[in-house]
């Protein structure tokens, strides 16, 4: 039961750490959560003098949930996008020149 | 995001031609966070802005609406996303002069004009897509066809005080050089979150249209504020992919 836990903690930890580092918001303390839990379990069921893997996975865990609650507060912006603004400034001008040849037909 | 926008402007479309603006300004900006359900999670991916200004050209004055999304910093080097959705309409009516939509959506471009002609009962529409010519077509349209965009802001002069719990409105859109009937279902008031602007009680307009981009019964929801300015305050939507929503998180100029 140990050797399952460990292994449980250890693949929601390697989640975790994918979705920390894409841009998935909150969903990472999903699997986070469960590496933690599946790492205090394997920590419980280990007897002394094995308690070190389980106790690397939790504080591994323990900061990708940091790292994932810190990136929370972290307001959502939009890049100033000068290609996308010339784009439209251009647009607006070709938009005119099709109102204005619309309303020499009226 | 495709999706997201026709649902958005199906959601705001109809066909009450006859109308008098009453509701849409000139220098309205709202904002609003785009979020999609990921695992029970909303996860926010974009952000849309809704626009309007002024347009003078040599004979007329008209109302230049736009509507556009673009993905947050953080989900740019995954998926881009910057769509422009823009019309051009007389500033009374809001009947369309000039319909633009313009996607690019990661590797996905898509550009399509409609110009309204003979007094909006015919449509020249241009379609580009990437590596490919555009192709031109002219159709007919019935009279209250309306773009999605005109109709977006059009449905901000509909009083819902004179509906009635479950009244239903039909209305008209052309989308993908398709036109399509989509009901609006007055479902009552409620009070929801409204940005700046506070908790806001709120029309609840349900939407339906026979197409398969919308799914469930009620699942296509708007709230549009209970006083003159009508702002559409939330949006969920749910379609085949999954469910989300828009949530106004600014609105000035009204």
């Amino acid at each position: 039961m140990r050797k399952l836990f460990i292994v449980l903690a250890f693949i929601f930890a390697v989640l975790g750490i994918a979705f920390a580092i894409l841009p998935m918001g909150t969903i990472g303390v999903l699997p986070i959560g469960l590496s933690l839990i599946f790492g205090i379990l394997a920590f419980v069921k280990s007897p002394e003098g094995q308690k070190n893997i389980p106790k690397w996975l939790i504080i591994i865990a323990a900061l990708i949930l940091v790292v994932i609650v810190g990136r929370s507060f972290v307001p959502d912006e939009v890049q100033k996008d000068t290609e996308f603004e010339q784009k439209k400034v251009e647009s607006k001008q070709e938009d005119l020149k099709d109102l204005e040849e619309l309303e020499g037909l009226e | 995001m495709r999706k997201i926008f026709f649902i958005l402007t199906v959601t705001l479309a109809f066909n009450g031609l006859a109308q008098t603006n009453k509701s849409v300004k000139s220098g309205e900006k709202f904002v609003y966070a785009a979020s999609y359900n990921m695992s029970g999670l909303m996860t926010q991916l974009a952000q849309v802005t809704m626009e309007t200004e002024t347009v003078k050209t040599s004979k007329n004055t008209l109302l230049h609406l736009s509507c556009q999304a673009s993905t947050f910093s953080k989900w740019d080097s995954f998926f881009k996303i910057r769509d422009l959705y823009e019309a051009y309409v007389n500033p009374q009516t809001l009947k369309p002069s000039l319909y633009k939509r313009d996607i690019v959506e990661g590797s996905y471009t898509k550009k399509e004009k409609y110009i309204f002609k003979n007094d909006g009962r015919t449509i020249e529409s241009t379609l580009t897509k990437k590596n490919m010519q555009p192709v031109k077509k002219t159709f007919n349209v019935g009279g209250s066809t309306q773009d999605a965009i005109s109709t977006l802001y059009q449905l901000r002069n509909i009083d819902f005080n004179k509906f009635k719990a479950g009244q239903i409105k039909t209305f008209t859109v052309i989308f993908d050089e398709k036109e399509m009937i989509v009901s609006a279902k007055y479902m009552g008031k409620e009070t929801v979150a409204a940005g700046n602007l506070g908790r806001k009680q709120c029309y609840k307009i349900s939407i339906a249209a026979k197409t398969q981009a919308l799914k469930g019964t009620d699942k296509n929801i708007i709230w549009l504020t209970a006083d003159n300015a009508r702002v559409p305050a939330l949006i969920k939507f749910s379609i085949p992919v999954g469910t989300g929503q828009l949530t106004l998180t600014n609105a000035s100029g009204i």
